[in-house]
């Protein structure tokens, strides 16, 4: 028994059951609009990628999901269901309080990442799940990358800034800062260099 | 019910555009002259140069096509900004200096949201996630919470930019992307190019060193077209359907200069049918840098009663798509 969970931009999260228990099969599937060699390769970098990542951010203290199978003839992962919600639904009915330490929470999750050379890739607030014991989980690492540099942990909290601005923006001030402060608070003095990069990224790329 | 006659200004490059629109949204005219440098890229005293030297004469023709005369205009709109700096002065002097004579109120425009909205006039789109790609932006924006937010662009070159500066490395004339477009049709041979998405964001200054590297390791013309463009437009492709996931829009918006892509057209349809939204690519004549699209968007403003004083008018070379109020949606 397979149900769909989410259509995400590349992938299908369906939640299966193995073995008396329920499991997240997260499916990269074909996109017939791509050139067909760019869409293999896509495919299978990113689900060997983020098997590999979801590891290693483990290793460096994140909680993310646990892989048990993969398919690399099929695009296939099959790791753990994470009961909870994602944050990005459960921001807006929360108490600020409770808020900012969310926010604090993903800060030093990103923080733990990038204190190991690992960017996330991805880091919005639609991949960390809330699970009912308030605990926060890292999931998505299709994009992830190791071997991280200060400009790559400068891209990744400018998508953190950019997606509080589109998605919480009439809460953004309040959650930038909590999760900053999550951030700095974790990784030390130099965060300065990392954040200071994302504020020089937000100025590129612009009409001047 | 009286009709209104707004005449819109665009003038934030290379192009400059007059066009006269009506508040019933009836596209009477829309006249334009881009710039063409022998060689190189856009020089902003030149393009404004064009602009000034130009401008009256466009302005003239696009009342003639539209039948109307200077007494008949009800209202100036004109691109406040983004862009640069003196060819947004040009056109703002210009547009003063007509709202004074004729003694009409002036709007002032933001560029990407009017390329948005004679989008949205045009598809009858109510809500759509839009693609806007040309010489100087690329960028995803959507609605929400009263403004137009940008949730992807480039972290570096737009893609308009980027074939421009290939194509001049390639040996072609400006604007590059369709000779690009043309050429890509003859390439079969897949050369691999970094692929380079960030979240929602994209990087396209790696693929066109690859590109030029390509070039010079011998590589026939149009097998780099081929896959500059497969690999460009995939990561544009990917970075729309991120923004079609993330806020569960229904309809798909594609316009800017590079629209009139058709491979890019092709792919996005793709990225569509895949999330059953709808799609529109704005026409050719829309699609660009033109005066309709200030002008549509100068009616819209003046119904929604914003207009601004010749002495708070001030280019904004800067001003970002989410930096405005929209305030005729709600």
């Amino acid at each position: 028994m397979e149900n769909i969970i989410a259509q995400g931009a590349e992938s299908i999260i369906l939640k299966t059951e193995r073995w008396n228990q329920p499991f997240v099969l997260k499916w990269r599937q074909s996109k017939p609009y791509l050139f067909k060699d760019i869409d293999l390769h896509l495919r299978k970098t990113r689900t060997s990628r983020e098997c590999k990542m979801l590891s290693v951010a483990r290793s460096l203290g994140v909680s993310t999901p646990a892989v048990y199978a993969v398919d690399l003839s099929d695009y296939t992962i099959l790791m753990d269901y994470i009961e909870g919600t994602q944050f990005k639904q459960l921001a807006s009915s929360l108490p600020e309080q409770q808020l900012k330490q969310f926010c604090f929470e993903f800060g030093r999750s990103i923080a733990l990442l990038h204190m190991g050379d690992v960017v996330h890739g991805d880091p919005t607030t639609s991949n960390v799940i809330v699970d009912s014991k308030s605990k926060l989980w890292l999931v998505d690492f299709g994009l992830s990358e190791m071997n991280a540099t200060v400009e790559m942990k400068g891209v990744d909290l400018h998508l953190i800034h950019r997606a509080l601005e589109t998605t919480h923006w009439d809460l953004q001030e309040c959650m930038l800062e909590a999760t900053i402060k999550g951030y700095s608070d974790t990784v030390g003095k130099e965060a300065n260099e990392s954040l200071s990069r994302m504020k020089e990224i937000r100025e590129r790329g612009r009409y001047h | 019910m009286m009709v209104l006659y707004c005449l819109g200004l665009e003038g934030t490059a290379h192009s400059f555009g007059a066009g006269i629109v009506t508040d019933e949204g009836k596209v009477l005219s829309n006249d334009w002259d881009m710039l063409k440098p022998a060689q190189g890229g856009i020089h902003p005293r030149e393009a404004s140069r064009h602009h000034s030297d130009l401008g009256p004469g466009i302005i003239h023709t696009a009342l003639e096509k539209a039948g109307i005369t200077y007494s008949d205009i009800d209202l100036i709109a004109f691109s406040r900004g983004p862009g640069l700096g003196p060819c947004l002065r040009t056109t703002a002097t210009m547009a003063r200096t007509l709202a004074l004579k004729l003694d009409v109120p002036l709007v002032d425009v933001n560029h990407c949201v009017a390329h948005i909205e004679i989008g949205c006039l045009e598809s009858e789109f109510q809500d759509p996630v839009t693609v806007y790609v040309s010489g100087g932006n690329s960028q995803v924006i959507a609605y929400a919470g009263g403004r137009f937010r940008t949730f992807g662009e480039t972290l570096d070159i737009a893609i308009g930019n980027m074939l421009d500066v290939l194509g001049r490395e390639l040996g072609m004339g400006f604007p590059a992307g369709p000779i690009v477009e043309k050429l890509a049709k003859e390439g079969s041979n897949y050369h691999n190019l970094p692929y380079s998405v960030k979240g929602m964001d994209l990087s396209y200054s790696g693929m066109l060193t690859a590109a030029k590297k390509l070039f010079s390791k011998g590589v026939p013309i149009p097998d780099i077209c081929f896959s500059v463009q497969e690999t460009a437009f995939g990561m544009l492709a990917e970075i729309a359907e991120r923004a079609i996931a993330h806020t569960k829009k229904q309809e798909l918006l594609l316009t800017g200069g590079v629209a009139r892509n058709n491979r890019l057209t092709e792919i996005l349809e793709g990225v569509s049918e895949r999330h059953g939204t709808k799609f529109h690519r704005v026409s050719p004549s829309l699609a660009g840098d033109q005066g309709a699209m200030i002008a549509w968007n100068g009616i819209l403003q003046f119904k929604a009663g914003r207009t601004i004083g010749i002495s708070d008018s001030q280019v904004l070379p800067k001003w970002r798509t989410d930096e405005q109020d929209i305030l005729w949606r709600s």
